[in-house]
């Protein structure tokens, strides 16, 4: 080989070498942008959503993204979510994690604007009924907390609840989620004799107790959600719900207060943390590899009851919750 | 698929001097700049580390400390409420001051504090500050911090971090608290008895702490937490997902190890672990820094280090080539000059460089000269050679001799001599029959001196026997290679300036004879001889004009002798004035065979010792 050709193809490889580690090195001393992940959320200031945000809070540290909580109202119209996902997005979100609002079409609206940012869905949004979701839901399996629920009822009265008057409760009932629990809980009772003598829907954040003051006696109370449980809650305590022994699923303090002083027999908590952490994670994921497609993940859930109220694990669940 | 391979490095190795000497150079540079650059990372990555335990030890040992002071501060207001509330008062009639000393207390640190209570041997609530609605049945007595105090009563007791299930929050809000308790003392009307002081720290006290370092050096992955003598968690960043089965930790092997530095690996990777112990509590606080962290932080001095190696090597090559270029120019203008002069473009050959090389320019210089000379010399050999061959066939068909031979013929025929005729011709035929020779240069010895005879005997004939010839011959040179027609121009000059003007008194004596290893034949007359001066020009001087004769000089014979059989041969005049001139020719004793004949004629001289092996073998056959 010529001596000035060795010469030069020495000299252009150490350039183009030095070329590229400095081009690293600048990379690495700037760091990496850290990716920024928005959470919207109906009354995200809720204590219901404290145990989810703990979860979130943890992920966004151990993955090193920035994590913007959307303070919203305590309800939440499906275009009010999607105008505050479209303001998000416009102010630089890299993802979006939604709890869908409910209204026709949600699932096909959140899918147009997913082909700009990833979404991640924390509840199934109102049109997903059937099959695989056209997003990735991160979330518990509904209906098998309801069918938890109706087992704990058939364990309490050894499996007879024959002539039992039922009262189902949720804040939307109309919601997948409500709809999920409850039938599953219906599901798990068939052929057993009770009879369901109402379903409430109760309004988010509506404290007085009203409609469920209204309804007519039954043996049973069945809250489908944190916040059906807290207000029926309120009304055992205060001898409204006619000697109804109260069941329900939540995942708020007050839910476990009510649990821990007697006025609930029996508590299904999903694990919101969890949801929280393996929402963001997922979402992070999929932001930092592009060959990574986000996935749905069903999470757990824990049956409390008042004796087992304070066991290791039970106090870590509450202690989610009082982040 | 390996040939190939093969093929193409055989085609990168460098095949010119400057290339080998670069590559050599730059191969060395390299190695030596690798050795050096992992022995400075090596050396950076080792004190990096060493500084990276140190800060972290630091931190660890000011956190111990906040976390000491802050637990003393618990036992303090343990201390405070027992020995300045509870002993100094009676249950039963001072309560009052009982709860009073204990909110004065509480007040003066609630923002560490979650509550103070007292419960009896019972584990019923005596007096707590904040006043709060005890639980329906809490059931202190069940309650791990109730458990121990009782267990070791002398002894104050921290728990692990725990939910506090005494009291109805009105919030509905769930403490997550450390619990200090301790057997106390009471008076209760006035009769000793014993209970338990419960100190429920606020856990956010001692978490903030935690927080702060952690979140100080979360970046790098190094972390640390907060576990009791059991391994048990107090604080952990990924506590949830340790509950959760999502994370490890090595928490019960780090419980056991002293204070101190450890290597350890889990979970697959390997880190460092440092341990201090919290004094009192027996708590451990780790600070783990995995691998990962020191090779972070090594980043950017291993760039830097590798970024100095590559600026180097760009240097280095520079240099390299430029020293190369000097070591290499000189030769290779040395060696293009040799091919140049080779080609015949340029008729000197480069001188420079340093002083070796023009050691070796001048030699391979001279050598040129003297190839040029040698080369000159054959060319002037091969013409000489070429005319005295010209010469010597011009000297057979001599028209003065064949003329005069013939006119002696005419004139003995038409004398009726015709014996005398016929052996003249016949003499003339064996003339021409050797002079001929088929072409051949080297002729037997026998054959040059039959010429001899055959001439000698038509010039009597033609000088009319007015001299005499004889011939004195050993006949063991007969069989010895001689050079054709040597004899005649001797016998000729014999004849002309000897023995011509004598009236039948001159005389010509043919001898040939063996001395050792040469044949020596001579001619010699008892003519008038010559000086010395003019004996010594007849071998040197070929710009002499032959008066008579074939004009062949005797530096012609002595020419094709020396071509032949070398500068040691030749010619030797001996003559005096008034007495005669002796002329000999001097050749190897060469036998004469086809082989040797051919090979003389080739022009290849014979050694003294090539010519005793010949006759050796001659002799054999």
């Amino acid at each position: 080989m010529n001596s000035k050709r060795l010469f030069v193809i020495m000299e252009i490889t150490l350039a183009v070498l030095v070329i590229v580690l400095a081009f690293v090195m600048v990379r690495e001393q700037s760091g990496k942008d850290r990716c920024r992940v928005s959470v919207i959320l109906p009354d995200a200031d809720s204590s219901q959503w404290s145990a989810f945000r703990y979860g979130l809070k943890t992920a966004a540290e151990d993955q090193g993204a920035e994590l913007f909580v959307v303070s919203t109202g305590d309800k939440l119209t499906l275009e009010e979510e999607i105008s505050l996902i479209r303001s998000e997005v416009g102010n630089g979100a890299d993802a979006v994690i939604v709890q869908p609002a409910p209204g026709d079409g949600a699932g096909q609206k959140l899918a147009e604007i997913s082909k700009k940012v990833p979404i991640m869905l924390v509840g199934k949004p109102q049109t997903e009924t059937e099959g695989d979701s056209l997003l990735p839901v991160t979330g518990p399996d509904d209906y098998a907390m309801g069918k938890a629920l109706a087992e704990e009822v058939l364990r309490d009265f050894n499996g007879n609840v024959e002539g039992k008057a039922l009262g189902l409760a949720a804040q939307d009932m109309e919601s997948v989620q409500a709809g999920e629990r409850r039938r599953g809980f219906l599901d798990a009772l068939q052929g057993r004799g009770t009879r369901t003598s109402w379903t409430v829907s109760l309004a988010a954040g509506d404290t007085d107790g009203g409609p469920l003051n209204n309804q007519s006696k039954t043996d049973l109370v069945i809250a489908l959600d944190d916040t059906s449980l807290t207000e029926a809650g309120e009304c055992t305590a205060s001898r409204d719900l006619h000697g109804a022994l109260l069941y329900g699923i939540g995942n708020s303090t007050e839910a476990v207060y009510f649990l821990d002083t007697g006025n609930a027999e029996c508590l299904v908590v999903p694990d919101e943390f969890s949801r929280g952490y393996e929402s963001l994670s997922e979402t992070v994921e999929g932001l930092g590899n592009f060959f990574h497609k986000m996935e749905s993940k069903v999470l757990s859930y824990t049956t409390i009851r008042r004796k087992e109220l304070f066991t290791k694990k039970n106090q870590e669940i509450i202690f989610t919750m009082s982040q | 698929m390996k040939t190939k391979v093969l093929d193409w490095i055989k085609r990168l190795k460098p095949r010119g001097m400057q290339s080998t000497v670069l590559l050599a150079f730059t191969l060395i540079s390299i190695s030596i700049m690798l050795i050096l650059g992992s022995v400075m990372y090596i050396k950076f990555s080792s004190l990096s580390q060493q500084e990276t335990v140190r800060d972290t030890e630091k931190l660890m040992e000011q956190t111990r400390e906040s976390l000491e002071t802050y637990l003393v501060g618990m036992r303090q207001i343990s201390d405070a409420v027992y020995y300045n509330v509870i002993k100094e008062n009676d249950l039963s009639y001072q309560d009052g001051r009982i709860r009073q000393g204990m909110n004065t207390i509480y007040e003066a640190n609630r923002s560490h504090l979650r509550s103070i209570a007292l419960y009896n041997d019972y584990g019923s609530l005596m007096a707590a500050e904040p006043v709060a609605q005890q639980k329906e049945d809490p059931d202190v007595t069940r309650q791990s911090w109730y458990r121990k105090a009782l267990a070791a009563m002398e002894n104050m007791h921290f728990s692990t971090p725990h939910i506090q299930n005494l009291f109805d929050d009105a919030a509905r809000r769930y403490y997550w608290v450390i619990s200090l308790s301790r057997v106390v003392d009471l008076t209760d009307k006035g009769v000793p008895t014993s209970g338990v002081l419960l100190v429920d720290m606020d856990y956010s006290g001692i978490s903030r702490m935690l927080q702060r370092i952690n979140t100080n050096t979360a970046r790098n992955g190094q972390y640390y937490y907060l576990c009791d003598s059991n391994g048990e968690i107090i604080y952990h960043k990924k506590q949830m997902q340790i509950s959760n089965g999502s994370s490890r930790e090595n928490n019960a092997a780090a419980a056991a190890y002293k204070d101190g530095v450890y290597e350890e690996n889990f979970g697959g990777e390997h880190r460092k672990i440092i341990v201090k112990t919290v004094s009192y509590t027996g708590w451990k606080l780790v600070g783990v820094i995995p691998a990962s962290t020191f090779a972070q932080g090594m980043f950017n001095i291993r760039y830097f280090i590798i970024m100095l190696i590559l600026l180097m090597g760009m240097m280095l090559a520079v240099i390299n080539r430029i020293v190369s270029l000097r070591i290499s120019r000189p030769i290779l203008k040395l060696s293009d000059s040799v091919i140049e002069y080779e080609a015949g473009e340029k008729p000197e050959i480069y001188i420079g460089g340093s002083q070796e090389i023009r050691h070796l320019g001048y030699s391979i210089q001279r050598s040129y000269e003297q190839i040029d000379g040698l080369m000159q010399e054959i060319v002037m050999e091969q013409n000489e050679r070429r005319k005295s061959e010209l010469e010597a066939l011009q000297s057979q068909i001599n028209p003065h001799f064949l003329y005069n031979a013939l006119d002696s013929i005419t004139w003995m025929i038409e004398g009726e001599r015709n014996e005398d005729a016929v052996f003249m011709i016949s003499e003339l035929a064996k003339l021409f029959r050797i002079s001929l020779s088929r072409g051949q240069t080297i002729i037997s010895v026998q054959d040059e001196l039959q010429h001899a005879k055959s001439y000698m005997n038509i010039q009597k004939i033609r000088y009319k026997n007015s001299f005499t010839v004889d011939f004195d011959v050993d006949p063991a040179v007969y069989l010895c290679c001689s050079v054709k027609l040597v004899l005649q121009p001797l016998l000729e000059n014999a004849i002309n300036y000897g023995v011509s003007s004598m009236d039948d008194c001159g005389e010509i004596t043919v001898a040939a004879q063996r001395q050792e290893d040469t044949v020596i034949l001579s001619v010699a007359d008892n003519g008038f001889g010559m000086s010395e001066e003019e004996a010594e020009l007849v071998l040197t001087d070929s710009d002499r004009i032959h008066k008579h004769g074939s004009g062949v000089g005797l530096v012609n014979v002595n020419n094709r002798i020396q071509m032949l059989f070398g500068k040691e041969y030749g010619l030797r005049v001996e003559s005096e004035l008034d007495e005669g001139t002796t002329v000999s020719i001097h050749i190897p004793a060469v036998p004469y065979t086809e082989e040797n004949r051919k090979v003389l004629e080739k022009g290849h001289m014979f050694r003294r010792e090539e010519i005793n092996k010949k006759e050796m073998q001659d002799k054999q056959k």
